[in-house]
């Protein structure tokens, strides 16, 4: 019971945000210069064929009607049309989220692997090489550019040793990609029992989770290095060293106590990376969300990039809400 | 402030790892000054002659895919890329931590100066919920392509860190006695805050000022990557990575590597010079560092060291 009030209570501060986020955005890329109309119809269109577009697109509605028609078709699950794809908003990006989110997942649980890892061991031991080294590597890892340090990788593994296939998308051309089930190519690969798509789209996924998860790992390491560090110093885990408890054992009940901090940075990270990876997208062809959102912003697109900040939105807002049923999970004293 | 100085002087010899990042921004900053001097052509000009020519004694760093000298844009660059990272992350300091004392005064009571804060609380809720980097995007597009809407940019997204920050130092000094006895000696709300408030909140505003520098470079790159932020002859080091991007795949690395080493190589100095200044502000870490320190030299000499 307390957590459904729970959730009802946050279901109330959230909806507000929701609208303003939708209104911000509104306003600002509203006012990127470029006519819709213009640009659907081409430099050729004569005035009358323009007018009679803005008419049918509500642009010559002042702008505060165009906010409350947008909301309106929103609650009709209408994100708009982009006049880039020609297609409605939503149904691009049902196709383009998973691609970001397979993507983003991946990378995360690369980043969760090097950082906790590291992050235990350096608090292990705070003076051994170990914490010196990922001290060093937080740092630096949060200095590189993404999209820099993809193209390192792309040079290294695809010219120079060809390890990786040409960054030019999920999957190779000449594959048969599965059918869409999930939208998630690895899982629809395994779902069709189709081995060689599997491959294919895990060797592409291979350098862009490489960058993400390699240069986001650094917070997840840095609070896991901290909450470690106070979890072992505390008097339980003292407790335990002098009754004998093996070090193994006091390192995971430790662990066990830093895991509602570490889970927090990673919903932190993992709501981040959803835009966050739109550089990577980028390098790599990968047609995910963030670059649909990019390309409208380019291209005075708008619909685009109001379904992608409202779709990363509510993302995060659910990563928030799922982490914080983990919580009551995690921590028996939340829920008394 | 001088000991504050000295006291960074002696971390750097603690810790090496700091005079590092203090030798890589006194660096990058002197070659953004002597560019001119230093840069053997011009970093606008292209020789069409020599194109896509591999590092060699005549083009250290190579020539890019037109035939401009890699080396002297490279060193032109920070120009560009510092000063747009500079003058937004002060802009958004300087105003996201205005803000954030006046809210963090005001935060508590009754009126309309506590709906106030608590709407401006809400609304950097808001502009924080937005991918960053769609939203620097967007806001250059819709303020027009310019050096002066990225450092705009760079402000508007990084303010509300600022905000947070100087509003939870404000939260806790607020209730402190120096604080109630300029009130009671009859000063403004506004004087308090600008003369008791303020200073006494900095440190931890100056620790994020450098790394927010860091990260105000990336942005700038980022933009001029995908081709939002500063145009293509002007040397800047996301638009030259982005120029080298086809020539990566085909075996030609020099265009690319090189303005993104210097890129970063840049932003690790800033993130280091802002934690060493995060050990000065954090007392429990400066004791640390310098007991240490006495240990060390009490072993070599015996010297005293004295608190600074």
């Amino acid at each position: 019971m307390r957590i459904l009030a729970y959730l009802a209570k946050r279901l109330v501060f959230v909806i507000p945000q929701l609208l303003g986020i939708v209104l911000v955005s509104f306003l600002l890329v509203k006012s990127i210069p470029g006519d819709p109309a213009v640009l659907m119809l081409g430099p050729t269109a004569t005035p009358s064929a323009i007018a009679a577009l803005r008419e049918q697109l509500g642009l010559d509605q002042p702008l505060y009607m165009q906010f409350l028609i947008y909301v309106r078709n929103l609650l009709h699950g209408d994100l708009g049309t982009s006049w880039q794809t020609t297609r409605p908003v939503l149904e691009d990006l049902l196709q383009r989220f998973p691609a970001t989110l397979e993507l983003v997942t991946f990378s995360l649980l690369l980043a969760i692997l090097v950082g906790v890892t590291l992050g235990v061991y350096a608090a292990r031991n705070p003076r051994g090489w170990v914490a010196r080294v990922s001290d060093l590597y937080g740092l630096s890892a949060g200095a590189l550019p993404d999209f820099w340090f993809a193209l390192v990788l792309i040079f290294v593994f695809y010219t120079v040793l060809g390890w990786a296939p040409a960054p030019l998308g999920r999957i190779d051309m000449i594959v048969i990609p599965p059918i869409p089930v999930t939208g998630i190519l690895t899982i629809d690969a395994l779902l069709a029992g189709d081995p060689e798509a599997f491959w294919s789209a895990c060797s592409h996924l291979a350098l862009p989770v490489l960058t993400l998860g390699l240069l986001n790992a650094g917070p997840i390491l840095k609070i896991t290095q901290s909450t470690m560090e106070t979890m072992l110093e505390s008097d339980f885990s003292r407790y335990e060293v002098l009754c004998g408890v093996p070090q193994n054992l006091v390192v995971r009940h430790a662990l066990r106590n830093a895991l509602p901090s570490i889970v927090t940075i990673i919903s932190v990270l993992y709501g981040f990376l959803i835009g966050g990876a739109v550089l990577v997208e980028i390098v790599f062809s990968w047609g995910g969300a963030g670059q649909y959102a990019v390309q409208g912003v380019l291209n005075s697109d708008i619909y685009p990039v109001l379904g992608f900040v409202l779709f990363s939105a509510i993302f995060s807002l659910i990563v928030y809400i799922a982490v914080d049923l983990v919580y009551f999970l995690l921590d028996p004293r939340i829920s008394n | 402030m001088t000991s504050k100085l000295g006291l960074l002087l002696r971390l750097a010899v603690i810790r090496p790892r700091f005079a590092i990042g203090y030798l890589i921004v006194i660096t990058m900053t002197l070659l953004a000054i002597f560019a001119p001097v230093i840069a053997p052509y011009s970093p606008t000009e292209a020789d069409s002659a020599s194109f896509l020519q591999p590092p060699s004694a005549a083009h250290l760093f190579g020539t890019d895919n037109v035939g401009m000298d890699i080396f002297s844009r490279s060193i032109y660059a920070p120009r560009i890329d510092l000063t747009i990272a500079i003058l937004g992350t002060l802009l958004s300091a300087v105003v996201g931590s205005s803000i954030g004392a006046v809210v963090g005064f005001y935060s508590s009571g009754r009126g309309i100066r506590v709906w106030l804060s608590f709407a401006i609380m809400r609304a950097a809720d808001v502009l924080q919920a937005f991918p960053v980097f769609v939203f620097a995007i967007a806001l250059v597009a819709s303020l027009g392509q310019s050096i002066q809407t990225v450092v705009l940019a760079i402000a508007f997204v990084n303010a509300p860190i600022y905000l947070r920050l100087m509003r939870s130092q404000v939260l806790t000094i607020r209730s402190m006695r120096y604080v109630e006895a300029s009130q009671v000696n009859g000063l403004s709300d506004m004087q308090t805050i600008m003369r008791h408030v303020i200073p006494n909140a900095m440190a931890p505003v100056l620790a994020q000022l450098s790394v927010n520098i860091g990260w105000g470079i990336l942005l700038t790159a980022a933009l001029s990557f995908v081709g939002a932020g500063v145009r293509a002859p002007t040397p800047e080091w996301g638009s030259m990575i982005a120029m080298g991007f086809q020539n990566v795949v085909t075996g030609q690395w020099w265009p690319s590597m090189f303005p993104g080493a210097m890129l970063a190589i840049t932003v690790f100095g800033f993130s280091l010079v802002g934690a060493s200044i995060e050990v000065v502000a954090d007392p429990a870490k400066r004791r640390q560092l310098l007991s240490e320190a006495r240990e060390r030299t009490a072993r070599t000499a015996d010297a005293p060291v004295r608190e600074g």
